[in-house]
């Protein structure tokens, strides 16, 4: 039996202690499984996919690493005097003026180097990674929304939309269906390019179909056809009854989320939005020779930083902030030295963005460690695992229970402090790491190094070694520890000389350490 | 009940009686690959036809069905001789391409301006613009279907040199109903899979298993369960590592060049080829290969295919392709297994295999007409070809392929697009359990396939001018235009897969006449036919067609084959 079905019949009366799989109820008071709220309760979440690979050194600037960073990016890099800053060695691109307000009223959070161990760095594949929630080397072909989606209506789209559930469940801008909400069978996610032109589309004469795969698959057609036509009805009184309060620039992404503020004006109660800007595969021209605060990708952070700004000022005026959580994600980084033809090429990790009135003010992560020389193609080491995202918003936002999130990920995750001032469930984690007191030594080394750290009380800890590519070679610790020192050796004489990261996860607290072997 | 011959019956047609199952059997028997020995009649060939090319015309279907199966058949898979290259159709300003002329050996010119290279963007058009021409002025062949299930089988997706890809096209092309082990051996050097699956990465001091890895999952023997560690039951992870050492050595040349001199093409370099003995797994039988220097990619594949199971999973892919996509036990036995075993009696040449599927019970049973839900190019392409669309009776080149340059943009609306599957495996709905072909269909794909159907047939399609379907030449191509019921009749047997429903006809009739008397018809179109100068007679005659077309277009009928 699944927890929230439950909850969802044992409603508010589950006042009582009473021991459910062992574990009291009053022992976990703040949990939202406990708390008897609506499992489909009324958050909302956007996420809006920045295709093409962002270069993320470049949108979120580590000032305190740019003595390295301006001898790798001659060409590219945004001058420190021009950024942004939201805090003394973080800065922002100096387009995202939009973002710098949004950060200082505490609306937007930036995560840190976000990706995967053995980054893919093909756009298709990386994509799909994202989307599904798979590791690098499994193919998934569910999405991790559309799962979660699933394990309450397992025969959608058989019998949707219904009473109880007459309006999408998600809608993705624009005319691709997004792989993030696939189920198995349907896809969870309406397309929707223009609400005021949902067409209706011809339904014809019902005739009984033939029991043979001719008529299942005429069938399935009827169905299709006319779910979207009840679809359309459902957009359209949204559509007609909502208002837009705020202004928003005259950009396709802007209008993804003008729409998207309409609708839930309106009244729609669909629960995951997704929209899309593209163009971010900066290999050439990223920046203008003449002036690197110009150029492709300038156009680009202006056009998320003001439609994001505006978006978030109308849910402001509708009333509707406390509702919407706001994602961004990029199918990869790029690499930390820029390219001859003013841009940079495929990468790995990337920093992203959460908005929303209840992200609150933070930066999750440290800004990325630039070395004095980096081999081609390196891209930036990933510190956190976009599944700990996913499932810190599932859990904090959605309020699923941390089990269900296993399965919907694939993996354990580590809770990120993301949603903060309306979060569903209280963060009751101790931070267990002395983060001044990992170490590794000898560094630079010739055959091995030994990586130490301490802990101030039990945490999960994951130590991995990752080449300058962002493969992770191997997995040195993945194991419950208890408080104190520990430590656990790398033996590096099988690879070659060159640059490894180690990274050390305790907890929700990421450290990398580079390591130089001779 | 015997579903088959009840819906023979519903349907009012003539079937081949097949032996009676029991009756408290609810499914018949899966018909198997034995010759279809019943009428070849127009439904039959139609069946065919729309099954094997982008849309048969009316005339195609009734002189495939004059001919009879065989004929029909032979002509299927007629060596005609392979489209002309593309063309720079409007660009002016490549100084190494006049207007006219082709490019695919044109070198590039440096962009001195950020290192870059210039005038590769109107390349790409054009070859996406010459592949559509090509399929759309293709008549009965099955070529181009061949090349897009070859295409679909390489899954090569990424933006890259239009040089390289005439290459790789031209070779699918070639061998579309050719021997099957051949093209896997010219695959593995193909300059533009060199690049895709980083083959010209793979060296001795570093290799790379992306294109072994493929060439065994995806492309050849297709991958088990999981029955060991690294053992995927018909390979392991060891041979991965074996294959990838014996495929070292090979680069690709000639990407994005600005001389003139360097080729596309590709080379073996033997200072990066692994000379080392390479032992595979007990799953090859612990075959070794020695070192066989730019021949040893050759001897992989030999390998490969001495096992039968590459047969199989060919055979299983061309099925769901071409027939349906749930292979059952039943299929597998029936259907599979005897395909497979004449591919390998004809040392996996493509064409006897094929052919004897496309001839068979199995094809022509009645539970396969119509079940497949049609990928968005054939849905597209079938009403231009099999109605005829006014756009290519332009006769300036530059004009034609703009319109189907947009023409590629509504079919991307329907989320497919020529040169660009999702990833390696393919366009889902070929593999996607379990929704196959289901997956083209959703809220926005519906639409944009109904915006297209809708905006061709009353001419709102716009491309310069107004561009839509040739109702008019459509009509006359009919047997009988003058006969309102017969030329629905006709309509409906050329565009839908099976005959519709009275009620549905009715509707048809109403949406044709929309009130005015039948016998009415019979005058305008005379008027039309004596006339068909006078706008206002063309106009009378068109209108009527078009919203008559229109409702066909409309019906989720049209969306199957």
């Amino acid at each position: 039996m699944k927890r929230r079905n439950f909850i969802k019949t044992a409603g508010v009366a589950a006042t009582v202690p009473m021991v459910l799989n062992g574990m009291k109820i009053s022992a976990a008071p703040m949990s939202p499984l406990f708390s008897g709220i609506d499992p489909y309760s009324d958050k909302v979440l956007v996420i809006i996919r920045l295709s093409g690979g962002y270069d993320g050194l470049n949108v979120v600037l580590p000032l305190d690493q740019y003595s390295n960073l301006s001898k790798l990016r001659t060409n590219i890099l945004i001058p420190d005097t021009k950024a942004l800053k939201i805090s003394t060695e973080t800065g922002l691109h100096p387009a995202m003026t939009g973002f710098q307000q949004l950060f200082q009223d505490g609306k937007l959070g930036v995560v840190h180097s976000v990706g995967y161990p053995n980054q893919n760095r093909s756009h298709f594949r990386s994509t799909d990674i994202w989307q599904s929630a798979s590791s690098a080397n499994e193919y998934v072909n569910t999405g991790w929304v559309g799962r979660y989606f699933q394990d309450d209506h397992p025969t959608y789209p058989e019998g949707y939309p219904n009473g109880q559930f007459p309006d999408p469940f998600a809608i993705t801008l624009g005319s691709t269906v997004s792989e993030t909400c696939q189920g198995t069978v349907g896809n969870f996610s309406l397309t929707l390019t223009d609400p005021f032109n949902f067409g209706k589309l011809t339904e014809g004469k019902e005739t009984l179909f033939p029991e043979t795969p001719y008529g299942q698959e005429l069938s399935f057609l009827r169905t299709s056809i006319s779910q979207t036509n009840q679809y359309a009805d459902v957009i359209g009184v949204a559509s007609k009854k909502g208002k837009n309060q705020a202004t928003y620039p005259t950009s396709n992404l802007a209008t993804q989320l003008k729409n998207v503020a309409l609708l839930l004006s309106g009244g729609i109660k669909t629960r995951v939005f997704v929209a899309n800007l593209g163009g971010f595969d900066t290999h050439a021209n990223q920046v203008d020779a003449s002036d690197t605060t110009r150029g492709t990708q300038r156009e680009l952070l202006l056009i998320l930083s003001e439609a994001i700004k505006a978006f978030q000022e109308d849910l402001r005026l509708m009333k509707l902030e406390e509702r919407v959580l706001g994602l961004t994600f990029s199918e990869f980084g790029r690499q930390i030295k820029s390219n001859f033809s003013m841009g940079t090429d495929h990468g790995t990790a990337a920093p992203l963005f959460v908005f929303g009135s209840c992200v609150g003010k933070q930066i999750v992560g440290k800004n990325p460690e630039i070395p004095v020389t980096v081999p081609d193609q390196t891209g930036v080491p990933m510190q956190i695992d976009f599944r700990d995202v996913y499932g810190s918003i599932l859990q904090d936002w959605f309020g699923v229970s941390q089990a269900e999130i296993k399965d919907y990920l694939f993996a354990n995750y580590t809770r990120l402090p993301i949603v903060k001032n309306c979060a569903v469930a209280t963060d009751t984690d101790d931070i267990t790491f002395e983060a001044t007191s990992v170490k590794a030594y000898p560094n630079p080394f010739r055959e091995m190094s030994r990586i130490s750290f301490r802990l101030n009380g039990s945490a999960w800890t994951r130590i991995s070694v990752f080449d300058n590519i962002g493969s992770e070679l191997r997995v040195l610790m993945n194991q419950q520890l208890g408080a104190g020192d520990h430590q656990v050796d790398f033996l590096g004489e099988q690879w070659p000389a060159g640059i490894y990261f180690c990274r050390i996860q305790v907890g929700r607290e990421v450290q990398t350490v580079r390591m130089v072997k001779i | 009940m015997d579903r088959r011959a009840t819906l023979s019956t519903l349907l009012g047609r003539s079937h081949a009686a097949k032996a009676t199952p029991p009756l408290e059997t609810p499914k018949p028997p899966v018909l198997g690959l034995t010759p279809y020995a019943g009428t070849f009649g127009f439904e039959q060939a139609a069946h065919l036809l729309r099954r094997t090319t982008f849309g048969p015309k009316y005339a195609q279907i009734k002189d495939a069905a004059s001919k009879g199966l065989n004929a029909t058949l032979n002509e299927l898979f007629k060596d005609n001789p392979l489209p002309n290259p593309p063309l720079n159709y409007d660009y002016t300003t490549d100084p190494n391409v006049p207007v006219g002329s082709t490019w695919i050996d044109a070198p590039y010119v440096r962009d001195t301006t950020n290192g870059g290279i210039l005038h590769q963007g109107y390349r790409n058009t054009s070859l996406r613009t010459w592949t559509y021409e090509t399929i759309l002025n293709e008549a009965t062949s099955i070529r181009e279907q061949l090349t897009l299930f070859w295409h679909n089988h390489f899954g090569i997706g990424d933006n890259q040199d239009p040089k390289f890809w005439y290459r790789h096209i031209t070779l699918l092309r070639t061998y579309a109903w050719g021997n099957f082990k051949e093209l896997i051996k010219k695959i593995n050097i193909d300059p533009l899979m060199l690049r895709f699956l980083n083959s010209n990465q793979n060296t001795v001091t570093a290799p790379n298993e992306n294109y072994a890895r493929e060439v065994l999952e995806l492309f050849t023997i297709g991958k088990g369960p999981l029955v060991g560690p690294g053992d995927y039951s018909n390979y392991t992870e060891q041979d991965i590592r074996e294959f990838a050492r014996a495929l070292t050595g090979w680069r690709d040349q000639g990407y994005n060049v600005t001389d003139a001199t360097t080729k596309v093409g590709s080379f073996f370099r033997i200072s990066s080829h692994d000379a080392k003995t390479k032992k595979l797994s007990p799953r090859f039988d612990e075959t070794v290969i020695n070192n066989g220097f730019d021949k040893e990619h050759e001897t992989v594949v030999d390998i490969i295919f001495s096992k039968k199971e590459v047969a199989r999973f060919i055979c299983r892919k061309l099925y769901r392709w071409f027939v349906y996509y749930e292979v059952s036990a039943e299929v597998e036995q029936n259907v599979i297994e005897p395909m497979a075993d004449i591919l390998v009696q004809n040392n996996y040449e493509i064409k006897p295999a094929l052919m004897a599927l496309l001839k068979s019970e199995h094809f022509f049973d009645v539970l396969n007409m119509g079940p497949m839900i049609k990928n968005p190019l054939v849905f597209s392409l079938n009403l231009l070809k099999q109605i005829g669309w006014n756009a290519m009776e332009a006769s300036d080149l530059a004009t034609r392929h703009k319109a189907l340059a947009a023409l590629i943009r509504e079919v991307a609306n329907q989320q497919m697009v020529y040169f660009d599957p999702p990833d390696v495996a393919g366009w889902k709905p070929y593999y996607q359990e379990p929704a196959f072909y289901r997956i083209w269909i959703n809220a926005s794909t519906l639409q944009a396939r109904m915006r297209l159907t809708d905006r061709m047939a009353t001419n709102n399609y716009t491309v310069g001018s107004r561009t839509g379907l040739n109702v008019l030449n459509f009509a006359n191509t009919m047997s009988n235009p003058y006969d309102p019921y017969l030329l629905v009749e006709d309509m409906v047997s050329v565009l839908l897969p099976q005959s519709l429903t009275d009620p549905q006809m009715t509707d048809l009739m109403n949406a044709f006449l929309a009130g005015t008397p039948d016998y009415e018809w019979n005058t305008i179109w005379t008027n039309y036919t004596k006339n068909p100068g006078n706008a206002t007679a063309r106009s009378s005659a068109e209108t009527k067609l078009r919203n008559l077309v229109k409702a066909i277009l409309s019906l989720p009928e049209f969306f199957l084959s």
